[in-house]
């Protein structure tokens, strides 16, 4: 008997309401204009919303006098089907990017979606194939994509920088960059800074080597590469000893860097070393791994850096964002470290201006004004247990801090819990987690906070407590408003002057990503990607059970 | 305690390989293993088949020499209707596989590393109608590390 013809497998996507066609928009974001990106506040054409890492949307329809009416305006909805690689750690962690009226957004397990950013309205998708035994550390997770020339980018959990058509989703260039098979992944959002795309490694808990990697947006060709850890008998190099350590010693960039155009320099904040918790493997400073490094844009030299944490055998990594900003005519950097401690920095040569605690319980060490590093607490004795403040999520990890140029204050949200960590040698193995300990974060006696903290003095400005840790980015508008989502579910619009709580909402599920801010026919919208997991066993051990979702929300005033 | 060697052996004793004998379903990838043949374009092409009432591919594990194109053809040989949700850089792939009906797919995966499939209608993922697509090689020499070889489990 014939076999009845199945025919030709199509792709699933066919299978439900998108529309298979975005708008050209894309095709006209340039550099110059992700220069000026703050001048069309109806968009938000990079990962921070400018080059600065302010994450500041000018926008201001939506205000502390009319955010009380704030309700939703469409969800969208991204659950997913089949088997995925690290089922129990999936989060949804990106900051969508809008080019007039179209959305550009990214969900774990490397799919990427353009929506209509007035309706939530599916336009195309795309997935890229993840192998299920993919290393992670940390979750199938992914912060977003860059726009430019009529493209979207964004990189792959398997270590691919892919390029696809803006306008049908469909994959233009595909580079690989990380090795799989030595541990490497990839979840950073990339950079566009003239006509590259640059993105950074993931994979510091395998004993890798960091990168940073620079390609060209039409071809995909490399163009530069740099690593974060130096090889024998270059600068820094001076800081491992002899031996294989350099070469396993971390210190990816998992979190996308800012830009100076002016200085052509690139901000990129380093993760740990490794082994991260058993420094006698590798003693000295670690170059560059906890730091700063400040990179020529168009030779990715390092030209100077910053080390926020040497020797780190605490996991304060130092990848998170390092934002651009100017007081009394300096230019400056400021940046909350997983040390518990506020930096800020001039950032036309790495000079410490000030530094500051932002979280009350900091026993790991102390930073006294000038600097200077006095450390207290260490997991130096094999076996022995240590309990320290921070713990290994660190008073602040990747999720990201904001600076209003209204009120000139930064708002960071705060993580305050310790962990209990035992040195414990291993031996190096390729594709094997690399800790040198064993770990277990305190799931009792944590709290949160949002602080707004004056970069003139390090104070904290105002602080709103909460039971649990705040692990999601903060948003700060031309409204006075500052936006920030808990772990159980609410989602906060707090006046960004005073700290008092003015709106809130429901989701249904904790956060772990990055509002941002838009507009579309002179309507102002606010969206958040809700989906919680990830390392939550690192930032919020008592929230591991907490409701899994996968949502997009977008708020407006009613019409 | 038996040794990896033994398993197949065990697990067939115990008929965890059956359907509604030691447990409800057939335990997952315990069916036989299929290398992809490569065509001299560097093509690749496997089949896989749904054989009558055992509620699983055949083989389970289909092994692409390296990461490429794969066409896989879908054979349903069972007296009931299936699907296949199958990996591919792009989209999930997706055919409907009525009763005694043969389809093909055309996939493009990375490697290296393995990818699941399944026939995702009712509980057929838990009855045993997942397979793998085992994607061997190593990344090209450019996305390596720059350091000297290291030490492997």
């Amino acid at each position: 008997m014939p076999y009845v013809d199945a025919g030709q497998a199509v792709d699933l996507g066919s299978l439900s309401a998108l529309t298979g066609g975005a708008p050209p928009v894309a095709q006209g974001v340039t550099y110059e204009r992700i220069l000026r990106a703050r001048s069309e506040p109806q968009n938000w054409l990079t990962y921070y919303g400018a080059y600065d890492g302010q994450r500041y949307s000018p926008l201001d329809q939506i205000n502390i006098q009319n955010v009380r009416r704030l309700t939703p305006a469409w969800v969208f909805q991204c659950g997913t089907t089949g088997i995925v690689a690290g089922p129990s750690t999936y989060a949804f962690e990106a900051t969508p990017i809008v080019v007039d009226g179209v959305m550009y957004v990214t969900g774990w397990d490397s799919w990427v979606w353009a929506l209509d950013a007035r309706t939530g309205q599916q336009l195309w998708r795309y997935k890229q194939a993840v192998p299920f035994d993919t290393s992670l550390c940390c979750g199938n997770v992914n912060r977003g994509v860059a726009v430019a020339k009529g493209k979207v980018f964004f990189v792959t959990l398997n270590a691919h920088v892919v390029a696809l058509d803006a306008v049908t989703g469909k994959r233009v260039w595909d580079q690989p960059y990380g090795d799989v098979r030595a541990g490497e992944s990839a979840t950073v959002a990339p950079l566009v800074v003239k006509d590259m795309v640059i993105v950074g490694s993931s994979g510091g808990e395998f004993g890798v080597r960091g990168h940073i990697d620079a390609f060209d947006i039409e071809t995909g060709r490399r163009i530069w590469r740099t690593y974060t850890v130096p090889k024998p008998g270059e600068p820094g190099s001076e800081t491992w000893p002899d031996g294989p350590a350099w070469a396993r010693g971390g210190a990816n960039t998992w979190v996308t860097g800012t830009y100076d155009p002016e200085l052509n320099l690139m901000y990129w904040g380093t993760g740990n070393p490794a082994p991260d918790f058993d420094g006698d493997v590798r003693p000295g400073d670690n170059l560059y791994t906890d730091s700063v490094v400040a990179i020529d844009a168009d030779t990715g030299q390092i030209r100077w850096h910053y080390q926020y944490t040497p020797h780190d055998v605490w996991d304060y990594d130092s990848v998170m964002e390092n934002i651009l900003f100017d007081l009394d005519g300096r230019k400056l950097l400021g940046h909350f470290d997983k040390n518990g401690y506020f930096f800020v920095l001039d950032r036309t040569n790495g000079q410490l201006v000030r530094v500051a605690p932002f979280v009350d319980r900091i026993t790991w060490g102390e930073i006294d004004p000038s600097g200077k590093i006095t450390r207290k607490v260490e997991p130096r004795q094999e076996g022995e247990p240590v309990h320290f403040w921070p713990g290994p999520a660190g008073a602040k990890e990747w999720t990201h801090a904001a600076y209003s140029p209204r009120t000139e204050l930064f708002y960071v949200p705060v993580q305050d819990l310790g962990a209990t960590v035992t040195r414990q040698r291993r031996e190096f193995k390729e594709g094997i987690p690399y800790w040198g300990a064993s770990v277990t974060v305190d799931s009792q006696d944590t709290q949160g906070f949002v602080r707004a903290v004056d970069p003139r003095t390090g104070r904290v400005a105002w602080s709103w407590r909460n039971e649990t840790p705040m692990c999601a980015s903060v948003l700060a508008t031309g409204g006075d408003l500052v936006f920030a989502g808990e772990p159980t579910g609410e989602f906060n619009a707090f006046n960004a002057r005073t700290g008092e709580l003015l709106w809130q909402f429901q989701t249904g599920c904790g956060h772990h990503g990055s509002p941002m801010a838009y507009s579309v026919m002179g309507k102002q919208y606010i969206a958040v990607p809700t989906g919680w997991g990830g390392w939550a066993e690192g930032f919020a051990p008592e929230m591991l059970g907490a409701p899994r979702g996968a949502a997009l929300f977008a708020f407006a005033l009613p019409d | 305690m038996a040794t990896a060697v033994e398993l197949s052996k065990v697990v067939n004793e115990l008929g965890l390989n059956k359907q509604n004998k030691a447990t409800l379903g057939r335990l997952l990838t315990h069916g036989n293993l299929g290398q992809a043949e490569e065509r001299p374009d560097g093509r690749m092409h496997a089949e896989v088949r749904i054989p009558p009432d055992e509620l699983t591919w055949d083989p389970a594990i289909v092994v692409m020499p390296h990461g490429g194109d794969l066409e896989l053809t879908l054979t349903n040989d069972d007296d009931n209707t299936h699907c296949a949700i199958l990996p591919s850089n792009g989209d999930l792939k997706f055919i409907w596989l009525p009763n005694h009906s043969r389809g093909t797919a055309t996939l493009n995966l990375d490697g290296p590393g393995y990818y699941w499939f399944s026939s995702g209608i009712g509980n057929d993922e838990g009855r045993g109608l997942v397979g793998v697509i085992a994607v061997m090689g190593d990344v090209p020499a450019e996305a390596r590390l720059d350091r000297p070889p290291q030490p492997r489990p």
